[in-house]
């Protein structure tokens, strides 16, 4: 266990010291856009006013309360002590909602359509592109173009093409939003199914490619472990093939873990085209309305969830690493 | 390396990737020469054009004609405008004005129509029918009156001077002209954009622009990924740890949101093709570093390294003769693989109205971009998006293809 | 062991099975009754805030809009509605016409005295003061609009309202075509609520704006039900005042006023085609397809095109900062050589008429507005567009010429490079500055487009100084009983020059004395042939000026409609007179109390 201590007390120290670095660049990056903000929000109050003073007082009133005049590092303090109390201020382009208020309710949605997708698609990737290297001959031939073919075609194109076809044309799919557009949520089995029902095509247009991306990657890393001198060792020795199969693929499945975690961690943005095409609620299209109208506090809030939840998945897997891959494990009593 | 060029022609999935870019490029160099002309130009007034031969219907009345009797001419004419489904509905409009249908042949177009002339009326408001039937109704009358026309047309042409019209020519229902003697035809095989663009000759110049970009986007992104992935995997230590954290920052922001943030911030008037494809570079190394430096670490002990290091040769000359060789297979694949990337990211980038000017060149995602607008996947006009997607999936599934092939050179426990 | 466990996750399903039951039995409505609800599309992007009609942040687009062309009258009123058809008011709160007095300087309104508020209280002139006077105070944007215009709002007795217009130091009224806008332009709020949220925002005028009005008192037929970042519900109030006989007589006819918030236009129209949605808002190319081609039931106001009524202009202002652009050859070359068919059929798609059909001016092509000026007299100074030849001509003739063979011409030695700029995802915005651009390589003068974003643009085409577009497109005013005066002065006003944060006009900072003599005028003229003349002068100086130039003419409000549930919707030839506005702004809500079930 001592040797575990130095290693994670280095890992936690480089992750702190990454969250550190990444609070600052999400912090900035929205404020290097174009455009003013504040003059965007009194755009929409001076329609149709005529005098000069009175819009010059609607602006001077803004930027106050959004601390826009003050110097940037002042500004960047204010955030982070604002962070701590767990308020992420008050969106631009929503005045007056909170941001934790938008996020919260988008971020739901989009966790339940990618969270799903992706542990689905992983599984079924990877079991296809196991089989894939088992069993080879034909039924490989055929499937490593397919998934390869699948996986080439753009996030976007699949979900239009999946638009057309099922929800425009052959009209057995909805064709927008997260529940039935005639319900009122509430927790009835109707609403439910509506609720799965409009998940179906967003759930698949992202599933669809991401297992032909893990059939294909799973596929090669069995194909090497398979011909491992090991395997032929135990081959030799005439263990069942059964018993070596489950060998192999836990080894094959360690850099596919990785990837796992990396996906979870970025799934939160990666889900934007999906929902800006079928008109899901989501993350996605908060993070694209938030950039479109330069809303600062809105983009540095979803950027700092998305941070947040991709340090502590790959901070979990290097936990979780630790304790699976022997290697680790060995080196620590180097 | 010649041996290792042969090998990879006679890899069956690279030679199959190659032909499918190779076929994209031929295409792309050859059909502007055979059909020039600017590939922006706005030939059509109007939206989305449908795929097809369009003859100008000012020459062909000019043309000299031939005459032929076909048998169903004129029912061809009439099932134009008068499906199955009309029909029924003619008869609905009937019994709902309470007219008796009882003794009439849904298929006697004769009677059918004899009867419409006669009983139809367009101010009549039947109760329960809606406006939207209502002005059905008034087209299919308009279409059929068209359809009875005489049987001979005349072509009137205005004098200048005098403003009386006098008659050019005459038109018969058996008169048919042959299409190669029109003067002007023109062919769209994949009819007209929202601006009224010629799409195909739009598409072979966006494929050009998009592959410019994805090789500058992919270039960028490989040298840097490889200077990274060498100086933190064979120097090692503080260096490394330096490398792995600008990798981890990048990493945990996700990159699509920094491509739109930072395309967002540049001013489009100076978001040229080639600086978008910059950026692109600029914000896709990331992967490219860590496979880079896993090799490179794996390299560093080895023997020849070793020695190197012991005859006291400097760091770059170990780099580049004893690490670089053996990782070009990898580095090439990558390369590649970054070139399907950033043509991927290009495209997602301008569906969103980030990408190049407009003005300039077209290039792949534009068009999607301007399609999307245009609502094209809704009312049905496939041609102005379904080929844009197919491009991009065989571009990218060639390039990778060609991945495959010389991986599996490379690595021969994953050959077939 | 296992006998347990299995009972134990029997029983719990058992248990799931149950309260899923008995919730979904206690819950309120789960489905909106489809034959009850009708449902629109492109009024609300994004979640409502609030229910605060006083302040300008609600984004709550069927509840709360004020515009002098037709207020969405669904849950708050007005006094009037506009007409945009003929210019005229119906009285809504008010009772009978306004009448002025005899110096054009004060108003008197009547209240109709079944007009209550939905807790019972009748509607009384206070309150109507007591809202004007809030406006002013919290400075929100109706205070601001009207205050340089009202002096004073007061209440006479408990049904009569005197409204006192601003003069000046001669006697006469600043502008008096600002009094019937104030009249159909803003909600009469009741004065008890106003001060209990005074109250509980201690008097602060931010607080009161950011305050989200929840418990808000109102009067119109309709009042929140359900909103969440899916979709915001409106449903009837039964007790409604205006089924009284001295109002509509009846209650409206939908029970619940839906609106799925969509992300964007496509998904809107999907659902339209679907059936999702009854009345649509967005701007539909080629609707015509949606029934020629694929026989769904839906239609427009008009059967033909336009298939719309056009009430404004989007305009491409020259930036009058360029030197280049201050020679007025140049400027009216660029507008002789645009191909406005060609914006019409590409950008529109049909639905707007030409400018063969409605020769430009300064006015939309409603009946009312063409009217007011003299055709003939300007009939040499209008082009139709596409003059390639024309344009060359004229170009030559002020020796603006390309001596150095790039194909670009030169003023004063330099090249002519302008750049053309609308907001980015404005479609057919978009569309209508690339053919501008076209036009321009056609006769020489460099042209490129550029598509900021829409936080960008709003920012600097509205700045003091014009610095970084030399053509941009904005929209001119509406219909508004202050049209034509009100676009006129939009136009080519110069008290706009040097103002920051400038929304109200002259975004080109043009300057033409005449033009302000004129626009001063026309607000206190009555005589009409007087009246005639000073709009035929401003034609034409704005046709021989071309400090800008329109593009094509554009509705306000789109309208389509589906007839799969509901029918006898508001149409050109019905005869009733009801405005093509959803359903919803100014006298269009008259629409709702007429509409009738397909299958009742």
């Amino acid at each position: 266990m001592k040797g575990y201590r130095k290693y994670f007390r280095k890992k936690i120290i480089w992750f702190l010291i990454t969250f550190a670095a990444a609070l600052l660049v999400n912090f900035l990056l929205p404020r290097l856009m174009p455009g003013d903000p504040v003059s965007a929000i009194v755009g929409k109050q001076a329609q149709g006013v005529t005098s000069a003073t009175a819009i010059q007082d609607m602006y001077n009133t803004y930027a106050k309360e959004f601390g826009t005049d003050q110097p940037v590092w002042k500004q960047f303090f204010t955030y982070v002590i604002n962070l701590c109390k767990g308020d992420m201020g008050t969106s631009f382009g929503q005045y007056p909602r909170k941001v934790a208020d938008i996020i919260g309710s988008a971020i739901w949605w989009t966790i339940c359509l990618q969270f799903p997708a992706i542990i689905v698609g992983w599984l079924l990737g990877n079991i296809l592109g196991a089989l894939a290297a088992y069993i080879r001959k034909g039924f490989d031939k055929v499937l490593m173009p397919v998934s390869l073919f699948f996986s080439s075609i753009p996030a976007f194109g699949m979900a239009v093409i999946l638009l057309v076809v099922f929800a425009v044309n052959l009209q057995i799919a909805p064709v927008s939003g997260g529940y039935g557009f005639d319900m009122i949520p509430n927790l009835s089995w109707k609403f439910i199914v509506s609720v799965i029902q409009h998940y179906q095509l967003p759930f698949w247009s992202i599933v669809l490619i991401a297992i032909g991306g893990q059939a294909i990657g799973m596929r090669s890393m069995s194909i090497y472990e398979l011909n491992a001198d090991y395997v032929k060792y135990a081959r030799f020795l005439g263990i069942k093939d059964r018993k070596i199969v489950r060998y192999v693929f836990r080894n094959a499945m360690l850099p596919q873990v990785t990837g796992l975690a990396l996906s979870i961690g970025t799934m939160v943005g990666g889900a934007l085209v999906a929902e800006i095409i079928f008109s899901y609620p989501g993350l996605g299209t908060t993070i694209y309305d938030a950039v479109t109208t330069s809303d600062y506090p809105l983009i540095s809030g979803s950027t700092l969830i998305i941070t947040v939840m991709v340090l502590i998945a790959m901070f979990i897997l290097d936990i979780v690493y630790g304790f699976i891959d022997p290697r680790v494990k060995a080196a620590q009593f180097d | 390396m010649k041996n290792t060029i042969r090998q990879v022609f006679h890899s069956p999935k690279f030679v199959v990737g190659f032909c499918i870019f190779a076929a994209i490029l031929l295409t792309m160099l050859i059909y502007p020469l055979i059909n020039p002309g600017d590939p922006l130009e706005m030939i059509g007034l109007g939206t989305f054009a449908e795929p097809g031969t369009y003859i100008s219907l000012y020459d062909s009345v000019t043309t000299d004609t031939r005459t032929f009797k076909i048998a169903d001419a004129d029912d061809n004419r009439i099932n134009s405008i008068l499906d199955s489904e009309d029909r029924v509905n003619m008869v609905n409009w009937f019994t709902v004005n309470d007219i008796d249908v009882s003794e009439l042949d849904i298929s006697d177009t004769d009677t059918l129509l004899s009867m419409w002339e006669e009983y139809y009326d367009s101010s009549i408001k039947p109760a329960g029918m809606t406006k939207a039937m209502r002005n059905y109704y008034k087209r299919l009358d308009s279409n059929i009156a068209k359809v009875m026309n005489a049987d001979i047309l005349t072509v009137s042409e205005e004098d200048e001077d005098t403003g009386e019209t006098e008659e050019i020519t005459t038109i018969e229902k058996t008169d048919y002209v042959n299409v190669d003697d029109v003067a002007n035809v023109v062919t769209l095989p994949l009819g007209t954009d929202n601006f009224g663009r010629d799409t195909l000759k739009e598409l072979v110049s966006a494929c050009g622009t998009s592959i410019k970009i994805g090789l500058i986007a992919g270039s960028v992104a490989t040298l840097i990924g490889l200077l990274l992935g060498l100086l933190g995997g064979y120097i090692g230590g503080f260096v490394d740890d330096i490398v792995m954290f600008f990798t981890n920052v990048f990493t945990v922001i996700p990159s699509f949101v920094l491509l739109i943030l930072i395309s967002y911030s540049i001013n489009q008037d100076q978001r040229g093709a080639n600086t978008v494809a910059l950026v692109i570079g600029l914000t896709s190394w990331v992967w490219t570093t860590r496979a880079v430096r896993s090799q490179v670490m794996s390299l560093r002990n080895r023997d020849h390294v070793n020695l190197s290091r012991l005859s006291g040769h400097s760091l770059m000359r170990i780099i580049l003769t004893d690490i670089l060789p053996y990782i070009a297979s990898y580095v090439v694949m990558a390369f590649i693989l970054q070139v399907s990337s950033g043509i991927l990211a290009e495209a997602q980038l301008s569906l969103l109205g980030l990408g190049p000017r407009t003005t300039e060149v077209p290039t792949l995602g534009l068009m999607m971009n301007w399609a999307m607008l245009y609502n094209a996947h809704l009312n049905g006009s496939w041609w102005a998006y379904f080929p844009v997607i197919l491009l991009i999936a065989f571009i990218s599934f060639s390039l990778n293809l060609m991945n495959t092939g010389m991986d599996q050179v490379f690595n021969p426990t994953l050959r077939d | 062991m296992r006998k347990t466990r299995k009972l134990l996750s029997l029983l719990l399903a058992l248990t799931v099975a149950c309260s899923l039951a008995i919730v979904s039995a206690s819950a309120e409505t789960v489905e909106l009754p489809r034959n009850e609800t009708l449902y629109f599309a492109g009024q609300q992007w994004g979640t409502v805030v609030g229910w605060n009609p006083l302040s300008d942040d609600m984004n709550n687009a069927m509840a709360i809009v004020q515009s002098s062309g037709g207020s969405r009258t669904l849950m708050f009123e007005t006094l009037y509605m506009y007409n945009m058809l003929d210019g005229s008011l119906t009285p809504l709160l008010a009772d009978g016409d306004y009448v002025w007095n005899d110096d054009q300087t004060e108003v008197t309104v009547k209240i109709k005295a079944a007009a209550k508020w939905s807790d019972g209280t009748a509607i009384t002139a206070e309150d109507v003061a007591y809202t004007f006077d809030t406006n002013v105070a919290i400075a929100n944007n109706k205070g601001n609009t009207y205050s340089p215009y009202i002096d004073s709002v007061t209440a006479v007795d408990e049904s009569t309202v005197l409204i006192k217009l601003k003069l000046n130091e001669d006697g006469t009224a600043v502008n008096p075509l600002m009094l019937p806008c104030y009249l159909c332009d803003c909600y009469v709020l009741q004065k008890a609520w106003i001060q209990t949220v005074e109250a509980r925002c201690n008097n602060d005028a931010t607080e009161i704006k950011k305050d989200t009005g929840d418990d808000v008192v109102w009067s119109g037929p309709y009042t929140k039900y359900y909103t969440d970042d899916q979709k915001v519900v409106l449903i009837r109030d039964d007790s409604y005042w205006g089924q009284d006989e001295s109002m509509w007589g009846s209650l409206p006819v939908p029970k619940y006023i839906a609106h799925v918030i969509y992300a964007d236009n496509a998904a809107g129209q999907t659902a339209l085609k679907a059936g999702e949605v009854d009345v649509c808002q967005e701007f539909i190319s080629n609707v015509q397809d949606l029934w020629e081609k694929d026989g769904l039931p839906i239609s427009t106001y008009l059967d033909d095109a336009p298939y719309g009524v056009c009430v404004n202009m989007p305009t491409a202002y020259y930036n009058m900062e360029i030197p280049a652009l201050q020679n007025v050859a140049v400027r009216k070359a660029i507008a002789m050589a645009v191909d406005y068919d060609a914006i019409n059929q590409n950008a529109m798609t049909g639905q707007s008429p030409t400018f063969t059909d409605v020769p430009r001016s300064c006015m939309n092509p409603t009946d009312g507005e063409q009217s007011t000026f003299d055709h003939e007299a300007v009939a040499d100074l209008q082009w139709a567009g596409n003059d390639i030849d024309g344009a060359i001509a004229l170009l030559d003739e002020a020796g603006i010429v390309d001596t150095d063979g790039d194909g670009i011409r030169e003023l004063n030695g330099e090249n002519i490079s302008l750049n053309a700029c609308c907001p980015n995802g404005w479609t057919d915005w978009m569309a209508a500055m690339e053919i501008v651009a076209a036009a321009g390589q056609k006769i020489g003068i460099d042209i490129t487009t550029e598509f900021p974003e829409w936080s960008v643009y709003q920012t600097v085409f509205t700045a003091a100084s014009q610095t970084e577009y030399d053509i941009f497109m904005y929209a001119t005013e509406s219909s508004t009983p202050a049209q034509p005066w009100s676009r006129i002065r939009q136009l080519m006003s110069s008290e706009f020059i040097g103002m920051e944060g400038n929304w109200s006009g002259n975004f080109g900072h043009y300057s033409n004395a005449d033009a302000d003599e004129i626009i001063a005028k026309i607000p206190s003229t009555t005589d009409e042939a007087e009246l005639k003349e000073l709009y035929t002068e401003a034609v034409e100086i704005y046709l021989t000026e071309v400090p800008s130039f329109s593009l094509m003419y554009r509705p306000n409000v789109f309208y389509a409609v589906n007839e799969s549930v509901w029918t006898n919707y508001p149409s050109q030839d019905d005869g009733r007179n009801i405005p093509p506005t959803d359903c919803t702004d100014g006298y269009g809500i008259a629409g709702l109390y007429g509409l009738e079930l397909v299958n009742p």
